[in-house]
């Protein structure tokens, strides 16, 4: 999908550099790098509250970090409002709670930002919009209205959307947990495929089957660090640290 | 052998009206009763407003005083007052077109395919514009009528017109405004709100129009019907503004997140995905600030404007149609419920039609 790209920059699409982010006085990063590289899937995992979500947030400035680094495509984070757009602009994001824009149609929701940020004229987003509703195998959704979706359908809409922008770097925030378990199937699935085109994607789930098959290496978090990141083999059979074992011995245990 | 499950056939009209009114013999008897009672005073209104009221003028004032009904004579001698005030009597179709404007311009932008910011703009800067310079003539060859002169049902549509046009783009930014990161942006905001929130609509009104011509620098004076204006849109400004952000704490933060993470500016992100759920969330309390509006204009008595109200009872103030008030009353009263009744019908359609997709 990405092709012709010349211009763009060498070195990793992302590096986290020894990031720290505080809420108050609560530290909820400490000290986390993390590189990433082009065409690289990381699966992010950990038990809830260990910072998973608030390090994939910091990399498209939904929330600050409070000190370190952070390099996307060569663009360093900062308080650079250009930078921060620019960044956005290849970074698509797919959230738990779908957060489709619920005034619009399918159709419109996938067209909207090409049109408005990347000032895409309508015929080329429309194009564009049907292509990837098409790739997330809903076309004949195009002008429902999310309300009328269900949740997997949401979800990949959601995908659809946010794929139209043409990102370079794609992150998923949980995104099959709000999903009854007969829709989560049909996510992965997209989400498979996407990997297996070349995207470059950081994925904080649960879905330790997906991570086994689609993952270069998994990281795990735990209070705000990460303890271990290995590749998905390793970490689930020869991991070597206790607290990642007693947090597959929960999530695979049954 | 076919099993088709039926449902019970739906009761008639008259099965329903048995059941919820004559289900026992005191419920009859009751449901009577009221019949008879609103029965009779449907007749006694009827016969007043109609059957027994004088329509023409031809008898004068005296052959209508001692007629039975209604006498609405008044309204055919004195409908001009009522309708235009002090206006000069051979400008009043300019005033009559002006009102024609604002109602045209009013159901122009009521109509989904003006829904565009260029399209309302235009609507709205003409319609002003024209019902501007024919009320107030001095060019074109129509002769100048002053402020003071205005009145009636024009008066009253151009200070609500008006007073929401400036108010309501104020109200959202001082919503917007309100929503601050910076704590000295938001709490000044809020203070402001909460201050005008707090004084009563007159005391504003009184202070625009009267107090404030000796603070202001002469220049900045302007006409008084515009400072009135200014206050008046000022007070709707404040309580709108809560309304607009009460309908922007409906909408949850994901949407905002999802709109930056798309790469949308501030002001993309304000104007596609959160003002436009979020005037869906205050709509009918959007409305019903109208309404409240709307009727609020007859507080301008107070600073000296005749409105239709006040034109009213100019109407028959003069000596020989004294007694014809009710009937004058019940006149404006029909004029203001035309006015509020589309108000709230077009809610109510804007609410069916926004829910669309909605579960």
């Amino acid at each position: 999908m990405i092709s012709g790209n010349a211009t763009q920059s060498a070195g990793p699409a992302v590096r986290i550099e020894q990031l720290d982010k505080y809420y108050g006085s609560f530290r909820a990063l400490r000290n986390v790098s993390l590189s990433v590289e082009r065409g690289e899937k990381i699966v992010v995992c950990g038990p809830s509250g260990s910072g998973k979500s608030t390090m994939i947030r910091c990399i498209n400035r939904l929330e600050q970090h409070s000190a370190g680094r952070i390099t996307v495509l060569g663009t360093e984070l900062d308080d650079d409002v250009g930078n921060i757009d620019e960044i956005r602009r290849e970074v698509g994001m797919v959230f738990q709670h779908f957060n489709l824009f619920p005034h619009m149609t399918v159709l419109e929701n996938c067209m909207l930002s090409p049109m408005i940020v990347r000032k895409q004229p309508r015929a080329q987003a429309e194009a564009t919009a049907r292509r990837y509703l098409e790739k997330v195998r809903i076309p004949e959704q195009a002008m429902k209205f999310p309300g009328q979706l269900s949740g997997g359908q949401q979800q990949r809409v959601a995908i659809a959307r946010a794929l139209c922008m043409q990102p370079q770097i794609m992150l998923f925030d949980e995104p099959t947990s709000a999903l009854d378990p007969e829709m989560i199937a049909e996510v992965l699935d997209v989400m498979v495929t996407l990997a297996s085109e070349g995207m470059t994607m950081i994925c904080v789930t649960h879905e330790m089957g997906f991570a086994r098959r689609v993952a270069d290496r998994v990281v795990f978090m735990d209070g705000g660090e990460i303890v271990e990141e290995a590749p998905p083999e390793e970490f689930f059979t020869a991991s070597r640290n206790e607290r990642t074992r007693e947090f597959l011995s929960r999530v695979l245990g049954h | 052998m076919e099993m088709v499950a039926l449902a019970p056939p739906a009761p008639g009209r008259l099965e329903d009206l048995r059941r919820r009114f004559f289900a026992t013999p005191l419920q009859a008897i009751l449901s009577l009763i009221c019949l008879a009672i609103m029965v009779f005073l449907a007749w006694k209104l009827l016969n007043w407003a109609v059957f027994s009221a004088v329509f023409t003028t031809t008898g004068g004032p005296e052959a209508c005083q001692a007629a039975a009904g209604a006498c609405w004579s008044v309204i055919a001698a004195r409908w001009r007052i009522i309708l235009f005030g002090l206006y000069p009597y051979d400008e009043q179709w300019r005033s009559a077109l002006a009102c024609l404007t604002v109602v045209v311009m009013t159901v122009l932008s009521c109509i989904p395919a003006f829904w565009t910011g260029r399209r309302i703009a235009i609507v709205w800067g003409a319609g002003t514009t024209l019902f501007y310079v024919l009320m107030k003539g001095g060019m074109l060859g129509l002769p100048y009528v002053g402020e003071e002169a205005w009145g009636g049902l024009a008066l009253t549509l151009f200070i609500f017109v008006t007073t929401c046009l400036i108010g309501f783009p104020l109200a959202i930014c001082l919503a917007l405004l309100r929503r601050s990161e910076l704590p000295w942006i938001s709490r000044t905001t809020g203070l402001i709100i909460d201050a005008v929130r707090s004084l009563p609509l007159i005391s504003i009104l009184f202070t625009f129009a009267i107090v404030l011509p000796f603070a202001l620098p002469q220049w900045l004076i302007g006409d008084k019907l515009y400072r009135v204006i200014v206050g008046s849109a000022l007070f709707f400004s404040a309580y709108q503004a809560e309304i607009v952000r009460g309908g922007m704490q409906g909408v949850p933060a994901g949407q905002e997140e999802a709109a930056m993470a798309l790469g949308m500016s501030y002001r993309q992100r304000i104007g596609r995905i959160l003002l436009p759920q979020a005037m869906r969330n205050a709509l009918p309390a959007t409305i019903n600030q109208f309404v409240i509006s709307f009727k609020e204009t007859s507080l301008v008595v107070i600073v000296g404007f005749f409105e239709i109200l006040a034109s009213g009872n100019a109407a028959y103030g003069t000596g020989e149609w004294r007694f014809a008030y009710v009937e004058v009353y019940a006149f404006i009263a029909f004029i203001y419920f035309v006015f509020v009744f589309s108000l709230s019908r077009y809610g109510a359609f804007l609410e069916r039609r926004m829910s669309v997709g909605e579960r």
